[in-house]
């Protein structure tokens, strides 16, 4: 492919998004999917903010300080705290498996709750048990002041250690990514994939094609139109990727927070492993329709697998755990731009695997746009009823 | 091939779909610098024909040479084309359309924006270049239709009926456009049903039937072919009485206010006709009359099989 050829495809996906960024829906769609990232960093943290009043436990002594420590923390994680004297560690573990407490400090020993946190204390300001810890940990500090006794403690971790009476959830804020990332992922896909097969379709319905045709070879219309549409979306990703980030910094969103990063990178990566699997298909689609009205429904059938994949993300995340059916998916190309990194965020897929399904996407890519392709090139110019792709692939243009 | 410059040949085109032919070893050639009109009834495979010609067609058999050589995807970019069904970007503007356009057909964006500003000036569009396509009158986006098929300076032109939808301002307007064009020595082929204006406008014509060729030639010497006509008429005999015995020398065929047409078997008859309608009274008009275009048409397409084609011996129809 010479320059020449690449000159006039740049042209076509240059056209492509000046086209799409003037149109009205263009922005508004845009500004909708901003605002639903912008609620998914925010609410959580608003909801977190919330939950203002807490009892906490205090065994041994000296009762005064640790008190005290206990309301500092509380003040600094925006916590209001009623501090519950109790006799002994068990009578702790009790409370705080009734629920009656979130969280005891134990002397300057340690501090209990009830699930281990994600991430340990790396939040101080944003939970009440890290708060704890932190302000108990200084505490200690400057009561054993000596220079051994603190470089000890040093040596041993200032904060008091954060214990949980069961192990932490297999990573809450990795599974919030791995949702958010889910969304996304759909989202961008359908919205991208469903833009290329209305533009397909406008051109052919419109009969524009077969002026663009005398001098650009079918390839090359498909490659612009579906390489301008990419970077559309690629541009929208890191828009909403940066909202989602500052956001969730900025109100302390636990969602946005450092344990989930591989997920977002998982995410990035099939995101365009999907698009590049998907966009030829929705181009061969908008080629099979002869009236504009016809475009959405084609791309229906392109849209199941995503959906299906998406909605047992849910079952993945928050219940049932991951199925070998969903185990399944996660390989098959279709499906894999949702399902592995819904694997990747509940902790279920090793690195090989992750390679061995990147390899089969790549390798289905390259079958999926030469199946697209001779689809485009015979059906773009066929006029007349709607074509079904048995019927284009049986006959010449 | 220095003879061949310009010149556009269609060399036994063949091509079905499924059980329509829709050309049958279709063969002519177009000369440069020449209106060319492609006639021919609906379903005769003249859009065909000219998808073959800018490649959107593919062809079961035969060649469309261009300068003496197979047309390629070098030679097509210096292609105007318009569609027969037209194909604009509806949401598109006027100037980021044609811009567009013509950049694809190689021009710089400076030369591309220089043309766009000419070809809309000269068709009448100036003032409309910001307006999207769908916003405009169904004339005016005929009009960027054809400026879409000009705006990259081609050096062959095939409209498929340009003339259909226009009113007799833009019929005017197209007229000028391609005289001018082919006087600039462009090679051009359209297609059109409206025979009169073809008659007026062409120089030469193809005219195909069930994908083959059946006449062509200069709008005059088809028209001279065949039999010879004279038209005459004698003062005072609307009726055309006059000519009622002049079996054996001439044919009446028809009579329309006092005018008589006559067919001729040889030219020497028409002095006896002459000599005919003196005797009878003071001759106003006595002249050969040319065949129209639409008559030249209708012999050669027929209502069913050509066993007499009046045409066929200045057509190059190949009739296997």
């Amino acid at each position: 492919m010479t320059g020449h050829w690449w000159e006039l495809t740049w042209l076509v996906a240059r056209r492509e998004m000046r086209a799409q960024t003037r149109a009205r829906s263009f922005w508004i769609a845009s500004i909708l999917l901003l605002i639903a990232v912008a609620a998914g960093a925010i609410i959580p943290a608003l909801v977190h903010g919330g939950h203002t009043t807490a009892r906490v436990g205090i065994v041994g002594g000296p009762a005064a300080a640790l008190s005290q420590t206990a309301q500092e923390a509380g003040r600094i994680s925006g916590t209001t705290v009623t501090v519950v004297p109790l006799p002994d560690v068990a009578s702790a573990k009790a409370g705080l498996r009734s629920g009656r407490l979130s969280a005891a400090l134990v002397g300057d020993n340690e501090v209990l709750v009830k699930q281990q946190p994600v991430g340990g204390t790396s939040s101080p300001g944003a939970t009440l048990a890290g708060a704890l810890s932190q302000v108990g940990g200084l505490q200690r500090l400057y009561a054993q002041l000596p220079p051994a006794a603190a470089a000890d403690l040093a040596r041993r971790g200032i904060a008091l250690p954060v214990q949980g009476l069961t192990p932490p959830p297999r990573g809450l804020a990795s599974r919030l990514t791995g949702l958010a990332v889910a969304i996304l992922i759909y989202v961008i896909i359908l919205t991208y994939g469903v833009r290329i097969t209305i533009g397909v379709g406008e051109e052919k319905a419109s009969r524009i094609v077969e002026v663009l045709l005398t001098t650009l070879r079918p390839a090359q219309l498909l490659v612009g139109k579906v390489i301008g549409t990419g970077i559309l979306a690629l541009t929208q990703i890191a828009v909403m990727v940066a909202a989602y980030l500052l956001l969730g910094n900025a109100f302390g969103s636990a969602a946005a927070h450092g344990a989930a990063a591989g997920v977002v990178l998982a995410g990035g990566l099939w995101l365009m492993l999907g698009y590049a699997f998907y966009c030829t298909a929705y181009a061969a689609a908008g080629s099979l329709i002869t009236r504009q009205a016809d475009a959405y429904n084609a791309s229906i059938p392109l849209q199941l697998p995503l959906i299906l994949a998406y909605l047992l993300a849910y079952t993945v995340l928050y219940a049932s755990g991951v199925s070998w059916f969903y185990h399944v998916l996660a390989f098959v190309p279709f499906t894999a731009p949702v399902a592995m990194p819904v694997l990747v965020a509940v902790g279920a897929a090793p690195a090989w695997q992750m390679a061995l399904s990147v390899a089969i996407s790549l390798a289905a890519t390259v079958g999926m746009a030469r199946l697209a392709a001779t689809i485009y090139e015979r059906a773009i110019l066929r006029t007349g009823s709607r074509l079904k792709v048995r019927q284009v692939l049986g006959s010449a243009r | 091939m220095g003879s061949r410059c310009g010149v556009l040949e269609l060399d036994g085109l063949r091509r079905r779909y499924g059980d329509v032919v829709a050309l049958d070893g279709l063969s002519f050639t177009v000369p440069p610098g020449r209106v060319f009109g492609f006639l021919g009834p609906n379903g005769a495979g003249k859009t065909t024909a000219m998808r073959a010609i800018v490649g959107v067609a593919a062809m079961d058999a035969g060649e469309v040479r261009w300068n003496g050589e197979a047309i390629g995807t070098q030679a097509r970019s210096r292609i105007g084309y318009m569609p027969e069904e037209r194909g604009l970007y509806p949401a598109m503007r006027v100037l980021d359309q044609l811009e567009y356009l013509a950049r694809l057909h190689g021009l710089t964006s400076a030369k591309a924006r220089a043309n766009v500003l000419h070809w809309s000036e000269r068709l009448g569009l100036a003032g409309q270049e910001q307006a999207k396509v769908e916003a405009l009158s169904l004339g005016n986006q005929q009009r960027v239709q054809l400026a879409a098929a000009l705006v990259h300076e081609p050096e062959l032109l095939v409209l498929d009926e340009p003339f259909s939808g226009l009113d007799p301002a833009g019929v005017d307007a197209m007229s000028d456009v391609l005289a001018e064009r082919a006087a600039a020595g462009v090679t051009m082929l359209f297609s059109s049903h409206q025979l009169d204006l073809v008659e007026h406008l062409c120089q030469s014509v193809a005219i195909i039937h069930r994908g083959r060729l059946v006449a062509q030639g200069s709008v005059e010497e088809l028209g001279q072919a065949g039999k010879l006509r004279i038209a005459v008429r004698v003062a005072g005999d609307d009726a055309g009485c006059w000519a009622q015995d002049l079996a054996g020398t001439a044919k009446v065929e028809k009579i329309t206010a006092g005018t008589v047409v006559l067919a001729l078997d040889a030219r020497a008859d028409a002095q006896a006709v002459l000599d005919r309608a003196r005797a009878a009274g003071p001759v106003e008009q006595f002249g050969f009359e040319r065949r129209r275009l639409s008559e030249v048409f209708r012999d050669a397409v027929g209502s069913g099989d050509k066993d007499e084609d009046p045409v066929g011996s200045i057509g190059t129809a190949e009739l296997s």
